[in-house]
Formats: structure tokens, sequence, C-alpha cells
């Protein structure tokens, strides 16, 4: 009798859509927030322009606004690395080997792997749910 | 004759929030506003929702913080507006959306903005952002 193979990762979130060009990204956010609070273990793959959310020349904050230079907003980067440190065990963020290096963005915050997509089968083999978030 | 030199016209309304930031599309405009020589902006397409009325909307709490700043388009058009930017938006699309005239920012002028297309020549340039 075969015994049923629990999955790694509760979910998988592949985000292929380009950053600037709709809300996606406050999207996934939004998504990842909400299920590691319900305790789900959730990896994310960024592809395409994507790859640059997690770059470690954005530094920890955001461009100054001029309008208001005093107030500091933190990068994507720096929410991502939050997110790693609150959650160790429970989330992961790949980048697209690929498409990283198509774009000259290799050099990503610490915790952030980058990953051939010739082994994106085995992300998706190890979640019990994959969701895609497209448009690039 | 229009003294401004530019005529913005922005037809594309939310575009993200993190994504965003303080820097929305009319942040954008002021800088245009103040660096070129002044400007005129219409609002079209769901870019009208930037001139009707609403409740502030909260950051985005990500982890135990904020994900960047919040965009205020309506905050910012108000500034526009200050500065002395003439605003158009169009009745159609405000309808179309389910808003009315009434629901619009004081200093910002409902319109058929297909026709402010005669006033196009009176710029120096007409931008689609």
């Amino acid at each position: 009798m075969s015994r049923a193979v629990v999955p790694e990762w509760d979910l998988l979130i592949t985000l292929t859509a380009p950053p600037f060009g709709s809300d996606v990204v406050t999207t996934v956010l939004r998504l990842l927030d909400a299920t590691l609070r319900r305790g789900a273990r959730v990896q994310v793959w960024a592809c395409g322009y994507a790859t640059s959310l997690t770059l470690r020349s954005l530094g920890e904050f955001k461009p100054a606004d001029l309008a208001n230079p005093r107030e500091r907003h933190r990068s994507t980067a720096a929410v991502v690395t939050d997110l790693l440190g609150a959650h160790p065990d429970d989330f992961a963020w790949h980048v697209c080997r690929f498409c990283a290096e198509d774009r000259g963005a290799l050099d990503h915050v610490d915790g952030v792997s980058t990953r051939s997509f010739s082994r994106f089968a085995r992300r998706v083999e190890s979640s019990a749910t994959t969701v895609y978030i497209g448009g690039a | 004759m229009s003294h401004r030199a530019l005529l913005l016209v922005i037809e594309h309304g939310y575009r993200g929030t993190v994504e965003v930031g303080f820097s929305d599309l009319l942040y954008v405009c002021r800088g245009l506003h103040r660096q070129l020589g002044g400007a005129d902006i219409v609002l079209r397409g769901s870019a009208v929702t930037f001139a009707v009325r609403a409740a502030s909307v909260p950051p985005v709490r990500i982890g135990t913080g904020f994900a960047g700043a919040k965009p205020d388009p309506r905050g910012s058009l108000r500034e526009l507006l200050d500065d002395g930017v003439r605003a158009w938006v169009d009745e159609r699309d405000l309808r179309h959306l389910g808003f009315g005239a009434d629901q619009v920012i004081e200093g910002v002028v409902p319109a058929d903005t297909a026709e402010l297309a005669v006033r196009w020549p009176d710029y120096r340039g007409v931008w689609f952002l």
C-alpha cells in the first residue's frame, strides 16, 4: 500500500509579470503575507523583470520623495528580506537564473536563491498548489 | 492661446500600490509642470477616478511594516490645482464608471475631452502618460 506524499510546500507563487506595469507585485506581497500569517509554507519563483525586486543594489529604502524627503520607504528587497527573517523555515524566494542573467540582475539580497529554469518542475512538484501570475 | 507648454493626458488609472508608492503619475506631472514651463492635465478612461472624491485608503502592511508609501493621486491632483494647473476630466468616462460630475474634486472641470483636441495646437506638446 502506497503512502501519500505530503508536499514540502503549501503554495508556489510564480510571478512573471513585470513590476511596474500593473499591481501584480502588490497582489503577490499581500497573498504572501496573508498565507504566511495563516501558517502556510510558501515559495515564490520570480521570472522576467520580477527578478529585479530583490536586487541588492535596491538597498534598504526607495529613493527619497522630493516633496517629503524626511519620510523613507522600504524597498521591495527590504520587504522580502524582512519576510525571510520572520519566516526562515516557511518562506523561500527563488529567482530564475536565466531571466536574471538576461537582465544583468544576478546580485540579490541574502537568503534569495537563483535557480535554473530547468529545475522549475521540481518547484511545482514540491508544492500542493501553484498560482501563476503572468503578464511577462 | 495657452501659455502652458504641455497638455498631459492620462488614461490609465490605478497602477499598483507598492509599485507606484508616492510617485503616482500626478506626482510626476508636478515635476513636468515645474520643469517644462507649465502643464495642463486631461483625465480619461480609468484615470477619471483620480478626480473623484473618495475616502483615504490605508497603506499596505506586509509582515511587521508598511510596504512603501501609498499612492495618493487625489492629494497630488489637489497640489497640482494649487500650483495653478488646469485639469479636465472626461464626463462620458465618469458616467461609464458610475460617477457623477457632482463627485468630482473642486477645481477639476468635467468636459467632453475629445473636443479638447481643438486646443492641442495651443501647446508645444501633448503627451500621453
